[in-house]
Parts: C-alpha cells; structure tokens; sequence
C-alpha cells in the first residue's frame, strides 16, 4: 500500500498530443476513479502509471520513489484487464498463482516436473497453493479453481482476474474497466462487491471508466478527464453538485443536465427576457450559460420562469423523467417529477417550469464555472 | 532499428539462402554457355553475340545447294562458295545469349503447349472440385437430412487420406479403365476435394439462416440457392481455395508423371521441364533453366501481385 | 376457399418439406459421395486386395500370395533402406522446418513493416514449381562449375582453413554432393527444409495475429521479465494448435517426398539408395517395374503412417490445446 503522485505527464503518439501535462496525487488507501469518454486518454494515463507506456513527460511516484524509468514488473502493481486477460492454458488456481511464481520462485524451480525437486520448490508451492486458496475464499471462487477460463462465464472470469490481481500485496491496483465485458445486472453486483473489497483490503484503487455511474457509486475521488487534462479531481458529490466546468456537468449526470443561455445586463441576468433572481458581478461577460439538473427543475404555475409542452414522458416507476419542449427556445428541457404529477404531463400539455436559485450552476462562456453569482432573496415571492 | 540490427543480419543471411537457386536460375536463363561453364558474367552474363553450334550445323551445305549458289560467287571454287554459306550461316545462326536460350526453350520443346496443358489441366480441375463441393457443403452445413452425421464422418475420414498415397491403385484402375495417357487421367483423380466440402462447409456454417430462409421466401429451390445464394457469399473462401488448388496442382509432377508416358501432347509444365533436363546435354542450361523460369514465373508474379491473397489461401487449411 | 387453404396446406407441409430437404440434400451430396468412393475409399480397398497378390498390369490373373509383400517389405534390404531414408528425411526436416519456421515467425513478427519484405522473400519457395527448383538446385550443387562449391572454393587459403571440413575440401575437393551417399539424404532433407519452412512460418504468423495483446501485458504486470518467460507464458501455450498443425502437415508433406528425388536420381533412389524414400519406392515397384503387389503394400504402409499422425493431430486438438 503506497501513495501515489502523477507529476506533469505528458503523451504524444507522432502529432497528436494524447496527455497534456497531467498532475494528480493519490493517498495511499485511496479509491479513485479516471472516468471520461471514450479516447479521453484515461485508460492511456493507466498504462502509464502501469508502466507498460512510457510518458513523454513527467514523472510517477509510487511511495516517494521515483518508478517513471522501472519496468512494470518491478513496479510491484497489479493489473485488472479489460478482457481480464487470463492465461487461456492454466486453470483458475494457477493463472491466480502465476504472479506469485514468478515473483518468489527463481527460473529452474519454475520448469516444468523437474522445477518440482528443485530445492526449495515445494514449500514455495504450499505458500503460493495456500494464498491462492485465501484469494479464492475472498471472491468466493475457491469451487473454480480446477476450471480452464474457457469453462468460466464472464463474472467467473472477472473475478478470477481479480483474484490474479489482488493475490499478492501490490503498492496498488489498477483496474481498466473490468465491468465494460459483463451484462447491466451483474455490473451493478460486482460494483459493489468491488468497492467492498476495497473497504476491506483498504489498498490504493485506480478505477478507469467511461461510465459515469460506476465512477460515482464506488470512488472516494472522481477525475474527469477530457482531451487529455483532468478537468476536476473530487469526491463524487462535489463533481455532481459543484462542476468546475461545463464538461464536467454535462459528462457526469444522467440524465444530461439542462444547458440553456443566459444575458446579463448590468449585475441582473436574464434568460428568455425574463429575469433571474441571481445577481452577477459586473465584470462578467455578457454571455453566459445556466446549467439546471433534471431533478432542479420543477413545475410550476405561478410565474414560471419558463414555458413549454410535453414532447415525451418516461415513467421509470419512481420517477419520471419528461422532455419539455421550450416555447422561448429551439431545444427541449428534461425535468424529473414524482409519479404525483403524472397527471400534470399528458402529452402535449402547457406546463411552467421554475427552479431555485441557488441550484442553478452559471458557466462562462467558454464553460468555466463562474463562482461569484449571488442569489437575491426576490425568489421569495415566486415560491407563493 | 538500431536494436532489430541482428535480426536483420539472421533474416537476410535465410534471405540469401532462399533466394539463390532463384538468381541462379535466373542468371543461367540469361547465359550463354560459355559464361555457365567458366561461372563468370555477372547476372546478366556479357550478352555477347554466341553462335548457335546446332543451327550452323543444320544448314552444312551439300553440293546441291553449293551448285545452286553458284552463280552468285563468279569464279569461286566449290570449296570457297562452301565457306562463303556457312560464313553466311553463322550470321545468320548467330544471337545474344538471351534470346537463344528463350527461343531454345520455347522451340527445342513445345512449352508453349505444355504451358497451356498446365492451364487446362489446373483450371478444369478446380471447376470440377467447386462443381462438386459446393452443393455438397452447402448440405452438409445447412440441410437437415438423415445421414447427415454419417456423411460428414466420412468426409472427415477421407481427409486423412492423401492422393498421392492412393497414386497406385488409382493408376491401376485407370489403365483399366484405358485412360492412362489422357486429359481426363490428369483430373479425374483430382475432381473431388475432401478438403474444399470441409472448408466450404465451415464457412457456410457461419453463413446465416435467415439469408436462406429468405431465398426460400422468395421462391428459390434449393439448387438455386446453392448457386445463386451461397456461391456470391462464399467468394472469399472460394477465393482462397482456387489459390490453394491451382499452386498445388501447376506445381504437381508426381501425378502427371505416373498417368502420361511418352505422349508429349498431355505434358503439363513439369513433365515438359523434365523431358527437358532428361535430353539436354550440357550445353543446355541456359534453354533448360530458361524453360523453368517460365515455368515458375506466372505464380510467382501473381503471388506478388496479391501476396495477401496467397498468403491466406495457403493457411486457410491452418485457419479451421 | 380461403379457410379450405389454410386448414389443407400445413398438413401436406408437414409431411413433405422434411422429406423434401433430404432428397435434395442426398441430391447434392451424390456427386460428392461417389467421387469419394471411386476415387479414396475404392482405390484404399483395391489397394489393400493387392497388396496380399502378385498382380501385375497386363497379366490376366494373379496369385494370392498372403502376406508374402509385407514379409518382403520388413526383411530385404532394399526396404530397409527406404524406411531408414524415410524416417531420416521426416525426423530432420519436421523439427527443423517447424523450428526455423516459429523462429523466423517471431521475429519478423517483432519488426512491425519492414517484417513483410522477409515474409514474401521466405514465402517464394512453397509458391514455387519443386522440380524447376530442385533442377536450380542441381546446378548449385554440381562439384565442378555449381555455385556452393564455388563459394566453398573462395573459403580456402582463408582461416576457415583451420576447419576440418575446409582443409579436406581444399586439399581433396568438395563434396560431391548428389553423388555422395554420405551427403545425398542430407542435402534432400536440405531442400525440403528450404521449401518448407516458408510455410510453417506463415501458419505461425497467423497463429500470432490471434494472440490476445493483452496477456503480454497481463505477463509483464504478474513479473514476466524476459523475453523467454513471456514466450513460455503466452505465446508458446496460444500457439499450440498452430504448433498441433503445422507439425502434423509438415510430416505428411515430409512423408511425401518424391520431386527432388526423382529429378536428381531418375533410377535407383540416390547413391546406393541412400535416398530411397517411400513415394518413390511406390512409383519404382509399382509403376516402373509393375510389381503392383509390393507397391501396394507399401502403400498401405504408407497410409497407415499417414493416418496415425492424423489421428494423433485430431486426437490432440480435441483433447489438450482447445481451450475453447
């Protein structure tokens, strides 16, 4: 278990720059997650702290050493693949012992039947047979262990991968997308368990992902990384509620949060003519963009601030999420209502949105978060 | 690259190796004989102009032609008008050493003939393999018969057998038969394919039901679809097997060399390069390695065209 | 009508659309499966009845002479001969050409591009006619004006005079090569390694392309340092099948060695038979001399080969290196 700190990494393949200058430090014991879409450079940046890329730039350090010019298999990390990479000839007890074999036993012990009478050999093997079983008990796979992968479904497979991972003691795991190969179902249960087993083994977890939901269930830490940069680096429920920038909220969410324009004029900002009781600085651009989560937005009849109709409705049982279709504007609003206000969402029906004050995220123009916006207290009356 | 130096190294020297007896073959093609026995000219040789021993000697002048040439040499003895046309004849006979071993090759022997046996035999052969696997893979993968399992065990079991360990009773029953020394004994033996039913049956497998179902939807009978249906999708796999075939039968001697004796007419290529090499003395390298580069050539030029091609038409087998 | 139609059709649907695919099925399979008869399977059986008589083309009858051939074919000498010149050649040229073909696979699998130019190259010999080739390779290695003693002969006055093998062809001449039974079986299994490994070496770098990238990496990360513990972790293991075919094809191809021994030695089978291989024991006895009985024999002998390392392929695949 070690703390890791990513310094400035760079990556660039012939022209095109993958990793711009890439700075993150992680406590050791931490769980953090590199979500982002796909080509963002996530799963590359994991490569690299793995050792199997080389940066262009910058440094890794694992437990205040430097590691940037070690190889991967003296990083002391283990891996968890995307196709989970296991050996398609060993059976599961022995694809979980290969990284201890390789580790602890030295070239003739590890030959086939003669490796065996080497001395030294056997009570290396009881040691590897008896931390295989311990790695087997925990992910509960201890019944598998004579199978061929070949005979595994996916779930089996994953969680032999992660038994191969996590048989020995590494400075830290790294997991490129383990989940993205297994069905919806199994992909919420192995979420959990994965988290779980990370409150027990209380290890370093570098998580990458390009889902969203994962990212936010399972981290202590969420980096949203797009075009190569990490946009913000925070705990989930500051990524969700506090967005740094435009990206950020619209990447992290589902549904997508409401993006819609905003004029200011003087400190008053208005939006489709109607003004909003917030205030801005006065040195803020004149432009700016007003992001609303579905779940903001509510219906309402007295002075609305926006108007629309109904386009489409989605009832998930619990919720309802329903696509308004704005009549100051080209685009369409999704708000989440509660099964009670079924009735107010017939198709095609005049409805009034309203929102807080105080849930309305103000980006810039070119989608930094502005911070110094001010709700005013005139939202009062609206609410009556 | 500075690191790939000694494999470099490794794979040029196997590069020299392989491609000797081919610059070699190549190089002699282009000789004169002279050059071949001193071992000198470089690849190209000299090309200086060489005299055709054969060719002067063939238009000797008896004393016929000497009287008839006569009046064209007043006052020239017999003896002297003798030289005069044999002085005439080796200009005439007289040519670089590419073109006499080109010519050689193409006139000493009927390789022009050989060469368009060797099309006809490779071409009807594969005709008549697609001829007779394609209906049968296409049942054996799609229909659903009695017998169906029974079938394709023997098909699979038939693959272990090579035809070329067979060459004897199948000779023996085409000389019964009186066939020896035929067209149809060069093909006959080659018109099935174990291994194009196999192939062409694991590729049809992976063809979907419903492309058939839906022909059937549309009207077509079943003889139909094998032909109008299955052979469009299989033009890869078809591809890869006319490859497969045709290398292995332009390039086949054992069979031809048991079944056509004597008949020159029925030589395919290699027969007609060993009829070559069997009468050719010495002097002949050049016209014989000639007559092989030819030989050799229309493969060659076509694998480099389409190496891609090839390359996955010979492993196919390897691929299933 | 209508209700008519709908209530008369699936009943006679249901009875004939089985029946009909299968006389159509069998309507397909027919030409197939005769040819298979008449020209494998009948040909096997005749094969086998000769062997056991003294046939012979143009005689009208023949004798039952019980297992007389195969007695023959396991106590003259002649026949020893062949099976040792057999088993010589596909004991050298099987794991060589299997060898160099996986070695040569994996490094030009290494060198990305440039790799290509060497594939092509090596890949030349299996495109090429065997019998043009074998007569290039004739002339490479006559004793006098071929190329390979030629190039020996720069070698002398050399320090490669200090090898014994140099100082005696200096000083004696070198070998004859064809005409010597010592080198003549050597310099056949020579040619067919030449020839072959092309081959081998392409079904390996198919073989390679379906290796995952992701298990070297998954190597490297569980501490697979070298080259070679990632060669016996991952690729050795996921090239099994390959490794299971290309051995088995090799050996029958090896099996069936008969251009270059014909071409070089159209009599006989090489300097004192010293390459007197199967197929071409088959073409002399049975074809030359019409001692179809012997040859027949040894054609089932032959087959029985054949089939074995088949099975042992089959048998192999199915049950050790599918993984599935």
């Amino acid at each position: 278990m070690a703390q890791l700190a990513i310094n400035n990494i760079t990556k660039t393949f012939g022209d095109t720059s993958v990793l711009k200058g890439i700075s993150l430090d992680i406590q050791d014991g931490e769980f953090v997650s590199l979500v982002g879409p796909s080509g963002c450079g996530k799963s590359t940046l994991l490569r690299i702290i793995a050792g199997l890329e080389e940066p262009s730039g910058g440094h890794i350090m694992i437990a205040g050493t430097d590691v940037t010019s070690t190889r991967a298999s003296d990083r002391n990390l283990s891996m968890v693949f995307q196709s989970y990479a296991l050996y398609p000839h060993l059976t599961v007890a022995e694809n979980i012992a290969v990284p201890l074999r390789m580790r602890t036993m030295n070239a003739t012990q590890r030959l086939p039947l003669i490796g065996r009478v080497m001395p030294g050999a056997s009570d290396k093997a009881k040691e590897i047979a008896q931390a295989v079983q311990h790695a087997a008990n925990v992910l509960e796979i201890d019944l598998l262990l004579d199978r061929k992968p070949g005979q595994l479904s996916g779930g089996q497979r994953q969680r032999v991968a992660l038994g191969r991972a996590l048989v020995r003691e590494p400075a830290a795991f790294l997991l490129d997308e383990p989940l993205s190969n297994l069905d919806a179902k199994l992909r919420v249960q192995t979420r959990s368990e994965i988290a779980e087993l990370h409150r027990r083994l209380n290890a370093t977890f570098i998580y990458v992902t390009h889902d969203q939901v994962e990212a936010m269930t399972m981290s202590d830490r969420i980096a949203v990384m797009m075009g190569g940069e990490i946009l913000q680096c925070a705990p989930p429920e500051v990524v969700y509620d506090d967005p740094d920038d435009i990206r950020v909220a619209e990447f992290i969410g589902s549904p997508k949060i409401n993006i819609l324009p905003v004029e200011r004029t003087e400190r008053d900002l208005f939006l489709f003519g109607q003004r909003l009781p917030l205030t801005a600085k006065l040195d803020a651009p004149a432009l700016l963009q007003i992001g609303l989560r579905p779940e903001a937005l509510r219906l309402t009849k007295t002075a609305p601030l926006m108007t629309g109709q109904v386009a489409h409705c989605e009832n998930l049982g619990s919720e309802i999420f329903a696509q308004i279709a704005l009549d100051e504007h080209t685009g369409r609003v999704v708000i989440k209502a509660t099964p009670e206000e079924r009735h107010k969402l017939s198709l095609g029906a005049k409805v009034g949105l309203g929102f807080a004050a105080t849930d309305a995220l103000v980006f810039g123009p070119k989608g930094k978060r502005l911070r110094d916006i001010e709700a005013t207290a005139c939202s009062v009356s609206e609410v009556a | 690259m500075t690191r790939d130096w000694w494999k470099h190294m490794v794979l040029i020297l196997g590069a020299i190796i392989v491609l000797a007896p081919f610059y070699m073959m190549v190089s002699y093609s282009f000789k004169s004989p002279g050059e071949i026995d001193r071992g000198e000219g470089g690849f190209f040789g000299r090309q200086e102009m060489m005299v055709d021993e054969r060719c002067v000697k063939l238009r000797d002048p008896n004393r016929d032609e000497i009287a008839a040439a006569a009046p064209h040499f007043p006052g020239k003895t017999d003896n002297e008008i003798r030289l005069a046309l044999l002085a005439e004849a080796e200009a005439d006979c007289s040519m670089r050493p590419i073109v006499f071993n080109y010519s050689k090759a193409f006139t000493e022997a009927p390789l022009l003939r050989y060469l368009l046996n060797g099309i006809l035999v490779t071409g009807s052969i594969f005709l008549i393999q697609v001829v007779v696997a394609l209906p049968a893979a296409y049942a054996l993968a799609k229909l659903k018969f009695w017998g169906r399992d029974t079938v394709f065990a023997l098909v699979l079991f038939c693959l272990l057998i090579p035809v070329h360990a067979i060459a004897l009773p199948l000779y023996i029953m085409l000389a019964k038969l009186g066939l020896t020394n035929t067209y149809a004994a060069l093909v006959v033996p080659w018109t099935i394919s174990v291994f194009g039913i196999f192939l062409m049956r694991q590729f049809f497998m992976s063809v979907p039901d419903d492309l058939i179902d839906a022909a059937r939807m549309d009207g077509l009978g079943e003889f139909a679809i094998v032909w109008r249906v299955m052979l469009p999708t299989a033009i890869p796999a078809l591809l890869a097997f006319a490859i497969f075939s045709i290398v292995a039968h332009w390039n086949d001697y054992f069979w031809p060399r048991i079944v056509v004796t004597g008949n020159r007419d029925l030589f395919t290529p290699p027969l007609g390069l060993r009829e070559f090499k069997g009468d050719g003395d010495g002097s002949f390298f050049g016209p014989m390695m000639a007559t092989a580069t030819v030989i050799v050539t229309p493969l060659i030029v076509a694998f480099l065209i389409a190496q891609r091609r090839f390359i996955e038409g010979i492993t196919l087998s390897g691929m299933k | 009508m209508v209700t008519l139609d709908t209530s008369s059709r699936p009943v006679r649907r249901a009875a004939s659309p089985t029946k009909r695919q299968a006389r159509t099925a069998w309507g397909l399979t027919a030409p197939a499966l005769t040819l298979m008869l008449l020209i494998l399977l009948v040909p096997v059986a005749v094969a086998g009845l000769l062997s056991f008589t003294n046939y012979s083309l143009g005689n009208s009858g023949f004798d039952w002479v019980g297992i007389q051939n195969y007695e023959r074919l396991f106590t003259r000498s002649t026949y020893a001969k062949m099976f040792i010149a057999t088993f010589t050649y596909v004991v050298t040229v099987v794991p060589i050409s299997v060898g160099l073909g996986l070695g040569a696979a994996l490094v030009v699998n290494s060198m990305g591009r440039i790799g290509d130019i060497y594939k092509t190259i090596y890949f030349l010999p299996v495109m090429a006619t065997l019998l043009a080739m074998a007569i290039a390779w004739e002339f490479m290695l006559h004793p006098s004006i071929g190329a390979v003693n030629r190039t020996l002969e720069m070698g002398c006055g050399t320090w490669l005079e200090t090898l014994p093998f140099f100082a005696k062809g200096c000083a004696d001449g070198f070998p004859l090569w064809l005409g010597d039974r010592d080198y003549a079986i050597w310099v056949i299994c020579f040619i067919g390694i030449w020839q072959g490994f092309g081959f081998n070496m392409v079904l390996y770098l198919a073989g390679l392309t379906s290796v995952h990238r992701e298990l070297y990496h998954a190597a490297e990360m569980d501490g697979a340092k070298t080259g070679w513990e990632r060669f016996r972790l991952v690729t050795w293991p996921a090239l099994g099948p390959t490794t299971v075919f290309v051995v088995t094809i090799s050996c029958i191809r090896a099996f069936q060695v008969f251009d270059t021994i014909e071409a070089f030695w159209p009599q006989g089978g090489g300097p004192n038979k010293s390459a007197y291989v199967m197929m071409f024991a088959i073409f002399e006895k049975g074809i030359q001399q019409n001692l179809i009985g012997i040859g027949s024999a040894i054609t089932m002998l032959f087959l029985v080969f054949v089939m074995f390392l088949t099975l042992i392929q089959r048998w192999l695949v199915e049950r050790k290196v599918h993984y599935g």
